[in-house]
């Protein structure tokens, strides 16, 4: 599999058809796999393909010093390609502005990902290319259920002891905003937290503040969120965000049959309106 | 209402009126509430939000917008008529769409008309020919309204003129086509199926335009693509064009006046979700129970039977006719709640012509209450009952059965409280008035809305009757409400009117209360675009002088924006900013109550 990718980024350099191609590459045994930027054919050699490969490397696709390299691969898996689908819904991108080269994955981590337990997208859907075997024969896909099993068992304790579980994860907030800089989606040119006239958010790190952008971070997200859970990967303070972006992918998915990311014809559940549309939320 | 009269005493004192902010403790509070001491608790705190806000308000100056004085009308009956006359005739230019093959729409195929029992046709054909005549009125028969995007005073309305396969400016209407054309057996819709038409044909003889069309599912030439083509053979204008097509055409139009009119209820067994029809009523299953519009081509002079009365089956004069009203209406268990307004009136005509063609016959009448409410209606009434001998029972009708050539009606007279049964030869149904199919399309296209029962929304039911929610758009006739003819032609006028006052503004003049966008930090999501209900933002490109794309952005259109503010809602980053509700506004009113 990784010579057949290294032969790819070649092949797509040597073609001129890609200007960089966005890869893993190999740190500290061990360790994540660090993002690489190969714009050389013979630096193909870098890349590398392990259980290792965390980082969703289409967040990278947002930034001007990247676009500035010309046009790009990126390889992705196949929970990483829904953010892609999402930035051309929201035409940040144009399907010709990327060449996405598809990594058929058994998931990462040992023992596995909380979002690998649940994949249903070892196969990457809507890649230019896809490398690897897909599994045969192919495992029954999680349903609703499994995917939103912990949230599910989250929302069974009583409000108080929620809240209180969030007061005490949100207290270790230190406001870095490492949540925004890895999610594929948080492309503002302003961030809300640097709008401050007048000053919605504090930017301090007290409870409320920390509150106020939790929770704005989680609404931008809601019917948008794409589910690579980087959020919750890179928070250094270690607080499960992806409880809150499941809780608005559930709603999205429960109410409107939308999950963000998987059908590249429907259309964005913020903005799209129809009649059968439930409206059971009114009260 | 109030907050337009301070503005225009600060407007008058020499302030600007939008400085000008009301702290709303009358219906926000004091109405609202019983708690005296709660509800002076919130008051003071109203007013102390409303005073945060008018620190912050700006000066505005309102938005002139340019319009274009021409005015789309959307149906071609006696309403799209009169108004578009009227707009015409007071100097501006009209475009009429009418997706029959002419205008004329329901009235053209009445016989007479109550209460004076004048000809139908020999009034409205008149007007009709005054149509097609008219230099300021550009008419698009047999075509549909397919988009209307746009805004008031600059709306872009794409219409499709359906294949007509005959060339209008090359006919003469000389009718040699229709007279040769050898496909003789179609029911004809104009006359509702009581007659024949051909495959090439005009639906009457005073059409507008006197043009024909080519039904494409009668047309052996059209069905096989060979053969026949006589029509083509016999026009001398050589304006037969088989190969015809659909078009798109656009037009302009600075306001819309919407007039589709009506259909009857469909009586049959055949329903939508929610109607249960009158089956029992045998309406499709026995070829002398009609409803009231196919009774009007059956008397009238110009109908398929040349205004003699005889009944589809046979071809007799009936010797009794049953006359049903409210099929339909008035009903909630299977038909529609609302009270169809004409059919009293009519079912009093049709018992009358009935009469005064068979003086000998015999003509019951089954109502539920009668509603002559009108100038000189109710007399009219009162004459088929007491002068032509027209015999009225109060009471429904049960079951119409088929007994060896005669329509046996059951039904009760609730007066007499007795059961009545009839021998009839001919039965006929006031169908309930219903909107005209495909109108839900329309107001959805026009953003105007319309009630449970499909009726077309009035702005105000008293003050604003023939405007819409949709500014510059208009309503009139039966697409709003059941009405009858007089009701119908008063409120085109007055939706002409109303756009005759839009077009001699010259220009608009909008709100400046509006949403506009930080251009510099629009991440360019267009999620705005996609949420906007008045479709008032657009994607725009920012442009350096040598033209070099510096970014896109999303851009309001002045015209367009309502000042709703959903924009601001869903914008991720904020970038939008509705003048006069600011968000430094809303958040220092929200401040001041901590």
């Amino acid at each position: 599999m990784i010579e057949q990718l290294r032969q790819t980024c070649r092949r797509l350099l040597e073609d001129g058809r890609v200007q960089v191609v966005i890869g893993y590459g190999q740190s500290v045994p061990g360790r994540p796999a660090i993002p690489v930027f190969i714009r050389r054919p013979e630096d193909a050699d870098l890349l590398v393909w392990n259980d290792r490969c965390f980082t969703n490397l289409t967040a990278y696709l947002k930034r001007p010093e990247v676009r500035a390299l010309g046009r790009p691969a990126v390889v992705v898996k196949g929970c990483d390609e829904r953010a892609v689908v999402v930035l051309e819904k929201e035409s940040q991108l144009i399907p010709e502005d990327v060449h996405m080269i598809g990594m058929v994955c058994a998931g990462m981590d040992d023992p596995p990902a909380a979002k690998c337990a649940a994949c249903d997208a070892h196969v990457p859907r809507h890649a230019d290319e896809v490398i690897g075997e897909a599994p045969n024969p192919a495992p029954e896909p999680p349903g609703p259920a499994q995917r939103y099993a912990e949230l599910a068992a989250f929302m069974e304790l009583p409000q108080a002891e929620r809240m209180a579980y969030w007061m005490g994860e949100l207290a270790r907030c230190v406001k870095c905003y490492a949540c925004r800089q890895v999610c594929p989606l948080c492309y503002c040119e302003r961030c809300i937290v640097a709008k401050n006239r007048p000053t919605v958010i504090d930017t301090s790190a007290t409870l409320a503040g920390n509150f106020a952008w939790a929770i704005t971070r989680a609404f931008h997200l809601a019917g948008r969120c794409a589910g690579c859970d980087e959020c919750t990967r890179a928070c250094p303070a270690g607080i499960d965000l992806r409880l809150l972006n499941q809780s608005l992918a559930r709603v999205a998915e429960e109410s409107f049959g939308y999950r963000a990311g998987t059908d590249p014809q429907a259309e964005p559940v913020i903005g799209a309106y129809a009649l059968l549309d439930q409206e059971s939320f009114i009260r | 209402m109030h907050l337009k009269t301070f503005r225009r005493a600060a407007r008058d004192a020499g302030l600007n009126p939008y400085l000008v902010e009301m702290a709303n403790i009358r219906e926000q509070c004091s109405w609202v509430h019983h708690d005296r001491e709660a509800a002076t608790a919130k008051a003071i705190e109203v007013i102390r939000m409303t005073v945060e806000k008018v620190r912050r308000n700006h000066a505005l100056e309102p938005i002139k917008v340019p319009l274009t004085p021409r005015a789309l009308v959307i149906g071609g009956g006696v309403a799209g008529i009169q108004a578009a006359l009227d707009i015409a005739d007071a100097g501006h230019e009209v475009v009429l769409v009418e997706r029959e093959p002419s205008i004329g729409g329901k009235m053209a195929g009445l016989s007479e008309t109550f209460p004076t029992l004048d000809c139908s046709q020999c009034i409205l054909t008149p007007r009709m020919v005054e149509v097609g005549q008219h230099p300021r009125i550009k008419l698009y028969t047999w075509s549909e309204v397919e988009d209307v995007q746009g805004f008031v005073g600059n709306f872009r309305v794409t219409i499709r003129r359906k294949a007509r396969y005959v060339d209008i400016d090359k006919c003469t209407g000389c009718g040699e086509c229709w007279t040769i054309c050898p496909s003789k057996k179609n029911l004809s819709e104009f006359d509702y199926g009581m007659g024949m038409r051909k495959a090439i044909y005009i639906p009457f003889p005073q059409a507008v335009p006197a043009r024909p069309v080519i039904d494409k599912d009668d047309c052996p030439r059209l069905k096989r693509g060979k053969g026949c083509g006589l029509c083509e053979k016999k026009c001398a204008a050589g304006a037969i064009r088989f190969d015809d097509e659909d078009r798109l055409v656009e037009e302009q139009a600075g306001a819309v006046i919407v007039a589709t009119g009506y259909k009857l209820y469909n009586i049959g067994r055949d329903q939508e979700a929610g109607l249960a029809g009158y089956g029992e009523y045998g309406y499709g299953q026995y070829k002398d129970v009609i409803d009231s519009l196919q009774f009007e081509r059956l008397v009238s002079a110009s109908g398929p039977t040349g205004g003699e009365l005889k009944r589809p089956s046979d071809g007799a004069t009936p010797r009794t006719v049953v006359f049903v009203s409210c099929v339909g209406s008035r009903d909630n268990a299977k038909g529609l709640a609302y009270c169809s307004k004409i059919c009293c009136m009519y079912t009093a005509k049709h018992a009358m012509l009935y009469r005064h063609k068979v003086h000998d016959g015999e003509a019951h009448v089954f109502y539920m209450d009668i509603r002559a409410g009108g100038k000189n209606y109710d007399e009219f009434v009162r004459r088929a009952i007491e002068q032509d001998g027209a015999q009225y029972h109060r009471g429904r009708v049960s079951k119409i059965t088929g007994e060896g050539g005669k329509l046996v009606v059951r039904g009760a007279d609730t007066l007499a409280g007795v059961a009545m049964t009839i021998e009839a030869d001919l039965v006929v149904l006031a169908a309930a008035m219903r909107p005209a199919d495909g109108v839900r399309r329309l107001a959805q296209m026009l953003n105007v809305g319309y009630d449970e029962n499909g009726f077309l929304s009035e702005s105000h039911p008293k003050l604003r009757p023939v405007e819409t929610n949709a500014a510059g758009v208009f309503v009139c006739g039966a697409c709003q409400a059941p009405k009858d003819i007089p009701e119908a032609v008063a409120q085109a006028s007055a939706a002409a009117g109303k756009v005759q006052v839009m077009f001699n503004q010259g220009e608009l003049t909008r709100e400046p209360e509006i949403a506009r966008i930080d251009e510099t930090n629009c991440a360019a999501c267009f999620t705005c675009v996609r949420v906007c209900p008045y479709t008032a933002i657009e994607r725009a490109e920012v442009r350096s002088p040598k033209g070099t794309l510096i970014k896109r952005t999303a851009r309001v259109n002045p015209g367009l924006c309502m000042g709703c503010g959903t924009c601001v809602a869903v914008c991720p980053c904020k970038c939008p900013e509705l003048e006069g509700f600011t968000e430094d506004q809303i958040y220092s009113m929200v401040m001041s109550l901590a």
